[in-house]
This record gives C-alpha cells, sequence and structure tokens, in this order.
C-alpha cells in the first residue's frame, strides 16, 4: 500500500482532484468525514491529511511515501526529498512586500522582515547581503508593516487582495509556487513499480489538465 | 541522544557481531581509530562541506579538534601514512560511532551514529567494487535481511563526462546535479534547453534511470563522450558479474544518484531496506582520498548505520 501526504487546506480539493483524474478516487462519504487516514477505494492507497508543513516531515521519514505540497513548503522545510512532478495547482507567488517600493533602498541599516517563511526570508536576503532582522509570525503577518512591527513582510499571495486592502505593494519576487508531488528516496526503490505508476498517471492528469 | 537497555542492546550488539564476522572472514583486519582528532584531517578527507558538519572545539594550544564525522578519513590517512610501507591491498572494517550536526527535523537526526564499514585501498577495477558490494550483500543476508533489502549502484564518472562534455561552469554543474538528484523532470527539461546538445538527455527519462541492465542500455544509445562511456563499460561489467553471483535480483542501478560527486569517483551505492524510511548504508569508490594524505591509490568501501539496522530489526521482533 502507498501512503500520500496530503496538505490541508487551500490545496487539497485541487490535489484530490487531480487524483481523482488520476484513477485515484476517495468515495463521497471518505471525503466528508473526519479521519485524518481514509484508505482510496481500491485500498491501493491511502490518504493522510496534515497541515502542509507536516507534509515533508512525514515523507522524509518514511512514514508517507509520497505527499502533495507547495513549494513554498518546500523552500522552508529544506527537507530531502525526491521532487518528480510539477502539479500546477494553487499557483502563487513568494514575494517581498512593503508599504512603498523606496523601502529597499532607503537606508535603514537594518530591515525588519515579519514572515512565516523565516528560512526562505533569511536565505532571499542574505544571498544579496542586506542586513535583515527577521521576525517570525504565524499567520496575519499583513498587519505587521501598519502597527510598526516590521518593514516589510515576506508572504505568500494569490490575487494580491490581501496585500491591497492593508495598503501593501510587492516590491519583489522571491520565487513561484505550485503544488509539487514529493516522494520518500527509500519509498522510490523499494516499491518502484506502484510509485512509478502513480508519477506517470498523474503526470498524465497533469498534462490533460493544461490541454484543457 | 538514544539508550538501548536489556533486549534491544543484545540485538544492537548482534548485529555488529555479525557484520564483523562476515568482514573477519573475508580477511578485512579491524582498525579502531581515534575519537577526537583535528579537524584538518576530516576537512582534507571529507572535504570542507561535509567536515563543517562535526562537532569542532579547541585544543589547549588552539588548534581546531572534532569529534570524528567519519571514519573513513582516518583510515586513509593511517594507510597513506603509518602503513605506505605496507604490501598492497590493505582490508581494514570497524563498527565505530561517528558524531555528525544534523539539520532540526531532519530525518536522519541522530547526532550520533555507529558505522559498520569497510575499506579495500590499493586495488582498482571492478573486482575489487564486486568485492565490497558482494560484502554487504553477504552482511544483509546474515541479517535476514535477504528478501527486504534493494542496493543501488551507479558510476559518477557517467555524469561527470556529461558535465564536462556541455563544458559546465562550477554552478551550473551544481544546478544540473541537484536537478537530476531530485529527480525535477521539468525544472531539468527548462535546464537543458539551452543546450543543444543531447547527451544530457539521458537524464530527462525519470523512468530509464532506475532499473536493471536495460538502464545501460537507454544511456549507451545517448552518450557519446568517451568518460561517461567508460564508466558505462564499468558498470555494465560490474553488473553482469553481479547477475554471475546470483546478487542481480538485489541491485539496482540508479543514474541519478549523484548526491555525493566530490566524493566518490566510480562507483557509488546505497543500501535501502524495508522499513527504514531513509537508506541504511552507503559507499563507492575514493581514488582520490589517500593523495590528499600523500599516497594516491585506488580505494572502495562502504558503511552500514547500526543505529537504523538495529530499529528496523527489533521492530520486525516485536511485530512477528
Amino acid at each position: 500500500m502507498i501512503t500520500i501526504a496530503i496538505a490541508k487546506g487551500r490545496m487539497q480539493d485541487d490535489a484530490l482532484a487531480l487524483l481523482a483524474r488520476a484513477g485515484v478516487c476517495l468515495d463521497e462519504d471518505a471525503r466528508n468525514s473526519r479521519r485524518l487516514a481514509i484508505a482510496d477505494e481500491s485500498g491501493q492507497y491511502r490518504f493522510i491529511f496534515v497541515k502542509p508543513a507536516d507534509v515533508p516531515v512525514y515523507v522524509e521519514h518514511g512514514i508517507a511515501d509520497c505527499g502533495v505540497v507547495g513549494r513554498d513548503v518546500l523552500l522552508e522545510s529544506q527537507a530531502d526529498l525526491l521532487l518528480p512532478l510539477d502539479l500546477g495547482i494553487a499557483r502563487c507567488r513568494m514575494v517581498v512586500a512593503a508599504p512603498d517600493a523606496e523601502i529597499m533602498t532607503r537606508s535603514l541599516g537594518m530591515l525588519r522582515v515579519a514572515t512565516k517563511y523565516s528560512q526562505i526570508a533569511a536565505a532571499h536576503f542574505g544571498a544579496r547581503g542586506i542586513p535583515v532582522e527577521i521576525i517570525q509570525l504565524s499567520g496575519s503577518v499583513e498587519l505587521a508593516p501598519a502597527l510598526g512591527l516590521a518593514d516589510l513582510i515576506v508572504d505568500l499571495v494569490e490575487t494580491g487582495r490581501t496585500l491591497r486592502e492593508n495598503g501593501l505593494i510587492v516590491v519583489e519576487e522571491i520565487a513561484q509556487s505550485t503544488g509539487r508531488l514529493v516522494v520518500n528516496r527509500a519509498s522510490y526503490q523499494l516499491k518502484s513499480e506502484p510509485i512509478t505508476l502513480l508519477v506517470k498517471a498523474l503526470e498524465a492528469a497533469v498534462n490533460g489538465a493544461e490541454r484543457a | 541522544m538514544r539508550y538501548y537497555i536489556g533486549a534491544e542492546a543484545r540485538l544492537r550488539r548482534t548485529i555488529e557481531d555479525t557484520a564483523m564476522s562476515v568482514f573477519v572472514a573475508w580477511s578485512y583486519e579491524e582498525v579502531i581509530t581515534p575519537s577526537v582528532d583535528y579537524y584538518d584531517l576530516f576537512e582534507q578527507g571529507m572535504g570542507q562541506a561535509e567536515a563543517q558538519r562535526g562537532f569542532r572545539f579547541t585544543d589547549n594550544d588552539g588548534r581546531l579538534l572534532a569529534l570524528r564525522p567519519d571514519v573513513t578519513s582516518s583510515v586513509a590517512r593511517m594507510a597513506a601514512t603509518l602503513l605506505s610501507e605496507r604490501a598492497r591491498p590493505l582490508r581494514f572494517c570497524y563498527a565505530a560511532p561517528v558524531f555528525r550536526q544534523q539539520p532540526a527535523s531532519h530525518a536522519e537526526w541522530r547526532r550520533e551514529n555507529t558505522q559498520l564499514g569497510c575499506e579495500l585501498i590499493g586495488v582498482n577495477g571492478h573486482t575489487a567494487d564486486l568485492e565490497v558490494l558482494r560484502l554487504a550483500a553477504e552482511i544483509l543476508a546474515r541479517l535476514d535481511l535477504d528478501s527486504s533489502y534493494c542496493m543501488t549502484i551507479n558510476n559518477v564518472e557517467i555524469f561527470n563526462g556529461i558535465a564536462a562534455h556541455l563544458k559546465l561552469e562550477e554552478r551550473a554543474r551544481e544546478e544540473l546535479r541537484r536537478l537530476i538528484d531530485t529527480r525535477e523532470t521539468a525544472e531539468l527539461q527548462r535546464f537543458l534547453r539551452s543546450f543543444s546538445d543531447d547527451e544530457a538527455r539521458t537524464f530527462l527519462q525519470p523512468t530509464q534511470l532506475t532499473g536493471k541492465r536495460e538502464v545501460i542500455q537507454a544511456a549507451r544509445a545517448l552518450i557519446t563522450n568517451r568518460r561517461s562511456l567508460a564508466a558505462l563499460d564499468s558498470l555494465e561489467q560490474l553488473w553482469s558479474a553481479l547477475e554471475a553471483h546470483d546478487l542481480a535480483e538485489h541491485f539496482e542501478i540508479d543514474l541519478s544518484d549523484v548526491s555525493s560527486l566530490d566524493y566518490y569517483t566510480g562507483l557509488s551505492l546505497k543500501v535501502f531496506v524495508h522499513g527504514a524510511g531513509t537508506s541504511v548504508g552507503r559507499g563507492g569508490r575514493y581514488d582520490g582520498l589517500t593523495g590528499s594524505f600523500g599516497r594516491a591509490e585506488p580505494a572502495v568501501g562502504f558503511v552500514l548505520n547500526l543505529d537504523a539496522l538495529t530499529e528496523v530489526l527489533a521492530r520486525r521482533m516485536t511485530e512477528a
């Protein structure tokens, strides 16, 4: 049996729809239930639903063989995983946002950056030699500049509406993020047949979706 | 930080004894190397990136010391210096804890792991490679893991030949290596679009990267540079030898195993066992290593992770 970890929330419905097109279906009852581990109709797959940041953890430890999770989460976790497929779902951008565009060039000596993604933020500014103080938050990051907690933020944007409504504009784009299929290194060798089949079926489903 | 108590400690001891008895039966001599040595030794032996994961501290004269992050560096230096006069080949084995800093929440999170390892120094070619592969296979079989392990083998010169042929500068070479290692096929395709050359297309077919002998044939159809072809030849020879010893069912060729290119110079291998989420052993050929201690000669070896094997076998005992 192959265990697939799915990131709960934003990506969950798109991920399940894509898997269904690849022939891995959950029935209605299972989808509506509150159980966190469910087998699919064929009994070949088991789904577990966990917080996005936990998907790389489950997969790296081999508790789940594969997972579906955003590239943003993977960049932040730096887990050692195989990333065979870009699923093209839940597309969004990781950006630097601030109240005004000049903030980066104004000499501040030290920029304060509020973010949920401290690794990504530190790597982004570190690579360019810009000294920053990272302030780790766990949500509503857009509030930080308005209240004076930080000069700018690093966050994920989909439509940009939340940014606009909180008086922020995108200053820089750090990376594009989409949902990825991730695979445990040991599972890839030890269960190579079923996993190769799954990757191929998903690849066909993704390509089909792009053409449609 | 891990305690082994009672039955678990006995199991761990049995596994260690089993491995050591196989090594000794193949005429490998046990060595015990210092747990604390100068940091320079490990930097020369493992390269800076890996050695920096060791725990470092200073001696009272200010020189930098390290708690050994591997045993191979010490054995290589010993062979090149203390034993430079001794007749080749040299065969050494050890069971020793190594210490590395690990990223938080990483699957291989333990700071301390005991390596069961061996080094065969002073012989080149696929007979020496075959010897260590057979040794590893025998240990796993004696541990009753015969039906549940898989060893992947590769020759890193296949990648090196292609990278040299594409005339990649250091950063692009590392990017190519990373994309192959993590199997990011779509990104790899984008990366290779700027090269008119066909050879690197070898790595674009993920399903043709891992498998049995057909992997070599598929690669041969695309590769033309001499360096990679020589590596393919030697990999194929090794594969035929594995078949002749009835071991092919336990082995897979994995051309995408390019995780430690700066260290290995030919064969690279990884060991996977059902029930363990990460590899439980690794090894390969590192002909460049003893040279950094003043006497260049071929060398090949591998390590198995005693703690990971104990965990798999302990779980199996409680499930049975």
